[in-house]
């Protein structure tokens, strides 16, 4: 079992993240009946604790904080879980960490862009496509024309953090 | 930011070559003179160090961004399938708990139709009937004794049809008997009789008429009153039928006094 998870904690530092929606497609339900007798959580709610807490892990995944795969990972994410409500962290709000402060304010300027400069700066920095896959994704007539779009909207978020 | 984090350096005079140099867009020897500046210059170091930053923080933010909307979007997308499918639910018994109703309430109906029709049809002493039948007394006629079917075949043949229910023969056996052989007022009676058992009461009168009003006093004109009161109620007549009946119910020599009184106590013809 180590090996696969192992597997799929690369996977996540690298972008993919189908593992954890399949986990939330698959544990939503229990999880909102856990939330809902242990915390009398109303769905909604807990729903959106549950959505929380995955890209708690994700954050953590992604910025090295969390380095292997938890044995029990069920037991380990309704954990985080549990932090949050314990600390009553606003919903939407990730839990207190390093860096937190920085990435946290450039997250909120990267909202602040218009929406093709948030999914060209998605495409380049987090997909990692090429520029001329990223003129076909978004439509430019040609590579040159994705380099200067993405130029100027990195400078833009730049400007924004300023 | 902590505090003790010192001030970043502002990118924006190096902001192209970092760029270029970043996302691999320099020549080789661009490139080679780049690295070698980097080593040299302080500032367009710490330049760089902010620019790697910026960008890995930028990877990470468009990640979360990313994964925050695809958990959203499919959180929406299991709730628009779980209110379906609590739509679907809820049709499904809203259906049956009205299949239930209807049929409940066809069973009722049927209930009630059921004993409306038994009130409707059942024998009442507080409501007579209506029917002429529930007041008439038939006469058999005279009984077929062998002496009678030696004497007078064609006639003892015509009762006994008349006695078996068998009408339409026993008139056209009555119409081959001559009336001197038997008597033309006891022929019109029997053909009175006949057409009012067949239910022509109109056709009936006419003879039992006759016989009632042409044939002065005896017993054959007082039966055939009755009869003939009995025809007129047959034929919807109900004005003369009661003056028949109660001419009967008044003479104390009529055979049929006692049913005639009982038709006219009921008071059935009254009204009509």
């Amino acid at each position: 079992m180590s090996a696969p998870l192992a597997e799929t904690l690369t996977q996540l530092r690298v972008g993919n993240q189908k593992f954890l929606i399949d986990f939330y497609q698959r544990s939503r339900h229990l999880f909102a009946r856990w939330a809902q007798r242990q915390y009398r959580l109303d769905a909604p709610r807990a729903h959106g604790l549950l959505q929380d807490t995955l890209l708690d892990f994700y954050d953590q995944v992604a910025d090295g904080r969390i380095t292997k795969m938890p044995d029990d990972l069920r037991a380990f994410l309704y954990g985080m879980a549990q932090q949050r409500l314990d600390a009553n962290v606003p919903a939407h709000v990730p839990l207190p960490a390093a860096e937190a402060g920085r990435r946290q304010r450039l997250l909120a300027q990267f909202n602040q862009l218009g929406p093709d400069c948030q999914r060209v700066l998605t495409f380049f920095y987090f997909r990692g496509y090429h520029f001329e896959k990223m003129g076909g994704k978004m439509g430019f007539p040609n590579a040159t024309v994705a380099r200067l779009q993405k130029s100027a909207c990195l400078r833009k978020l730049y400007d924004l953090l300023k | 930011m902590s505090p003790a984090t010192p001030p970043r350096p502002d990118l924006r005079p190096y902001f192209d070559e970092l760029e270029r140099f970043a996302d691999g867009q320099m020549t080789p020897a661009e490139q080679e003179a780049f690295e070698l500046r980097l080593e040299q210059d302080e500032a367009l170091a710490e330049a760089h160090a902010a620019y790697e930053q910026l960008t890995a923080d930028l990877r990470w933010a468009a990640g979360h961004d990313t994964l925050r909307l695809r958990l959203q979007a499919l959180d929406e997308r299991m709730n628009e399938r779980g209110n379906a499918l609590a739509r679907t639910e809820q049709r499904t018994k809203l259906r049956q708990r009205r299949g239930t109703i209807l049929t409940a309430v066809g069973v009722l109906v049927l209930l009630a139709a059921g004993v409306a029709a038994w009130y409707l049809s059942r024998p009442s002493a507080a409501r007579p009937a209506r029917s002429w039948e529930a007041y008439y007394q038939p006469d058999p006629g005279p009984l077929v004794t062998p002496a009678l079917l030696q004497d007078r075949p064609l006639l003892a043949e015509a009762l006994d049809q008349y006695q078996s229910g068998h009408y339409p023969a026993a008139l056209h056996s009555l119409g081959r008997l001559s009336p001197p052989s038997v008597g033309a007022d006891t022929l019109q009676y029997l053909r009175g009789l006949i057409l009012l058992r067949q239910g022509q009461g109109s056709a009936a009168q006419l003879y039992l008429r006759r016989v009632a009003e042409d044939s002065g006093i005896g017993e054959l004109p007082r039966r055939a009153r009755y009869h003939l009161g009995m025809a007129y109620w047959q034929a919807r007549e109900w004005a003369p039928a009661l003056a028949e009946l109660r001419a009967v119910a008044a003479d104390s020599l009529n055979p049929y006094r006692t049913t005639a009184r009982r038709a006219v106590a009921a008071g059935v013809l009254e009204g009509r």
